[in-house]
């Protein structure tokens, strides 16, 4: 039952949703722009490197360009920023809660157009038998550690660029301007070009990261970018710790493993209606425990750009000092 | 170089909080804007910094028309305001809200954050900067505490520090005095004067504080209903009838 190839292929699926955890950590984390579109940045990339790497003529699809990966893949990447170009310029206008809605808005009409036009993208249907790298020199069940191998450079890459952004001065422009935009804005940030290129930067990664969900579901159809994908990642985030450099990685393999190992749970073939019922409860549960210990998630803003307090308190009271004004 | 503001006006729904305003502040003196509750004091700083552009009327800087540019375009010309409460960037350390304040000039890209190097010239510059201004401001001891951790007074402090470092070619400041401890205030009242005097750096002052604003004023604008009904050097202001009438008056009026 739990085969080394179920937990890497569950390791697999956890990695990409981390990588997507941590560039929503740079857009909503740090940016303050709460993104509920996830799902549909990803959908773009993914079908975009789907339609075009068709090379079979028998799927009766308008278009059989049969691309190369080398082409699709940065293809893909920079197509999915178009769209998040696109999106972000009506829902940049807004802000929070309202951002919030626009942008779950967009998802599902990405999807829906996924279902209509199904001249090019066959629709409920779907596509099968997407390629993939190094396919056919490896195996069978082997080919799972290969993808794992891609996956975790992947995701190692998206670390170091989150990473990057977030504590260069750009990154601490974007903090400051989530914390108080007026202010950012009377010190002469330009706080919505900023916003936009964070949103567009984060829509070309989400569509670079498309193709290796392709490679691990083999299949796309629409049902797979669905709000429940866009929560999911943002459940890995706030587990992690919203803010923090590598919480959104670690959220996630939390919390598809916990996910993953309750869905193993043995039981009598008579109740499996039950665990059926009982998991989303059990993931509930998880997270409801997660936070209530550790409120700020498992890593923390705080600790990723503050200064260790020990030090700090060596230093100085922390208030007022006899120079001070109050 | 002077900040000129020729019939300024702005409403709000029917209510006309700024009325037909002309003033004019040189760069390098101090110069008090002073009013009862509601004259339209804090809407007239919204005006000139282009958060709540004016209706009619136009406001230069340095012989530029600044009405309808952006607020991150009004402070890239050198206009640097304060707010009324000074909340900061609540989690950032005083070290990164005052290296964020700086090159006002240049947001990065994430492409330009990408391919930086790590202490790069412009980053280099700002810490050399800031540390220059901690210093001078006595914040040296609180650079590695957060913003919402500090109290009022210093958080006002690091306010004027920040603004610094944004490089103002003119202050505006929103009640520089209010929180600050009263015997502090003198404090408050020779680092404004140093900064004109020294680097001719001037400032346009809102307070309540009178006794404060009149001691280091060059010239006194007083609003009412949102027009000036008065202006003149600090000592002709005080004794102006009108003036004591409207905003004396009034708070001898609350008083009782």
């Amino acid at each position: 039952m739990t085969s080394p190839v179920f937990w890497i292929g569950v390791l697999t699926l956890a990695l990409i949703y981390g990588s997507l955890a941590m560039v929503l950590n740079v857009e909503s984390g740090w940016g303050g722009m709460w993104d509920l579109g996830t799902a549909g940045l990803l959908a773009s990339g993914a079908y975009f490197y789907a339609i075009v790497t068709i090379d079979d003529p028998g799927l009766g699809t308008t278009f059989v360009p049969g691309w190369p990966m080398w082409l699709a893949w940065p293809a893909a990447a920079l197509f999915t920023g178009v769209v998040a170009f696109v999106i972000a310029i009506p829902a940049l206008r807004l802000r929070r809660e309202y951002f919030l809605i626009t942008t779950l808005a967009f998802a599902e009409i990405i999807r829906h157009l996924i279902v209509i036009q199904s001249d090019l993208t066959r629709g409920t249907t779907g596509i099968a038998n997407i390629g993939r790298p190094l396919d056919g020199m490896v195996s069978g069940r082997n080919y799972n550690y290969v993808l794992f191998a891609i996956v975790a450079f992947a995701t190692v890459i998206v670390y170091l660029i989150t990473r990057r952004l977030g504590t260069s001065p750009y990154g601490r422009t974007l903090r400051a301007a989530r914390d108080n935009e007026a202010l950012a804005l009377a010190l002469g940030k330009r706080v919505n070009r900023m916003r936009l290129l964070t949103f567009v930067t984060a829509g070309v990664i989400i569509g670079a990261i498309a193709p290796l969900y392709l490679f691990f579901i083999r299949a796309i159809s629409p049902s797979l970018f669905a709000p429940g994908f866009t929560f999911t990642v943002w459940t890995a985030l706030i587990i992690g710790g919203m803010g923090s450099i590598r919480g959104g990685v670690a959220g996630a393999v939390v919390l598809i493993v916990f996910t993953e190992a309750v869905g193993l749970i043995e039981l009598d073939p008579s109740r499996i209606n039950i665990l059926i019922a009982i998991e989303p409860f059990m993931v509930g549960l998880f997270l409801i425990l997660v936070l209530r210990f550790r409120p700020e998630g498992l890593f923390t803003e705080r600790k990723a750009f503050g200064v260790p307090r020990a030090k700090v308190d060596s230093s100085a009271a922390p208030t007022a000092t006899a120079d001070s004004l109050s | 170089m002077e900040l000129v503001l020729d019939s300024v006006s702005k409403t709000f729904g029917g209510i006309v909080a700024v009325d037909n305003v002309s003033a004019s502040m040189p760069h390098d003196k101090i110069t008090a804007l002073i009013g009862p509750n509601g004259a339209g004091k804090t809407t007239l700083f919204n005006t000139i910094t282009g958060f709540d552009p004016p209706d009619r009327g136009s406001i230069t800087f340095d012989g530029k028309q600044i009405n309808g540019l952006a607020p991150w375009r009004v402070a890239e010309l050198g206009l640097i305001r304060t707010f009324q409460t000074p909340v900061g960037f609540t989690t950032l350390t005083v070290w990164e809200s005052m290296l964020c304040a700086a090159t006002p000039h240049a947001v990065e890209t994430p492409i330009q954050a990408l391919i930086g190097r790590k202490g790069r010239a412009s980053e280099r510059e700002a810490e050399t900067r800031a540390a220059g201004i901690v210093e001078e401001l006595g914040l040296t001891e609180l650079v590695d505490l957060r913003t919402d951790e500090l109290s009022s007074g210093d958080r006002k402090l690091l306010e004027f520090a920040r603004q610094l470092m944004a490089e103002p070619r003119l202050l505006l400041l929103d009640e520089p005095a209010a929180a600050v401890a009263p015997t502090n205030i003198g404090r408050l009242s020779q680092l404004i004067r140093r900064l004109r005097d020294e680097r001719g750096l001037g400032s346009l002052i809102i307070d309540h504080n009178l006794s404060f604003l009149m001691e280091i004023a060059d010239a006194v604008y007083v609003l009412d209903h949102g027009r000036v009904i008065a202006f003149g050097p600090p000592d002709e202001i005080a004794a102006d009838p009108e003036v004591k009438r409207i905003y004396l008056g009034e708070q001898e009026g609350d008083q009782t």
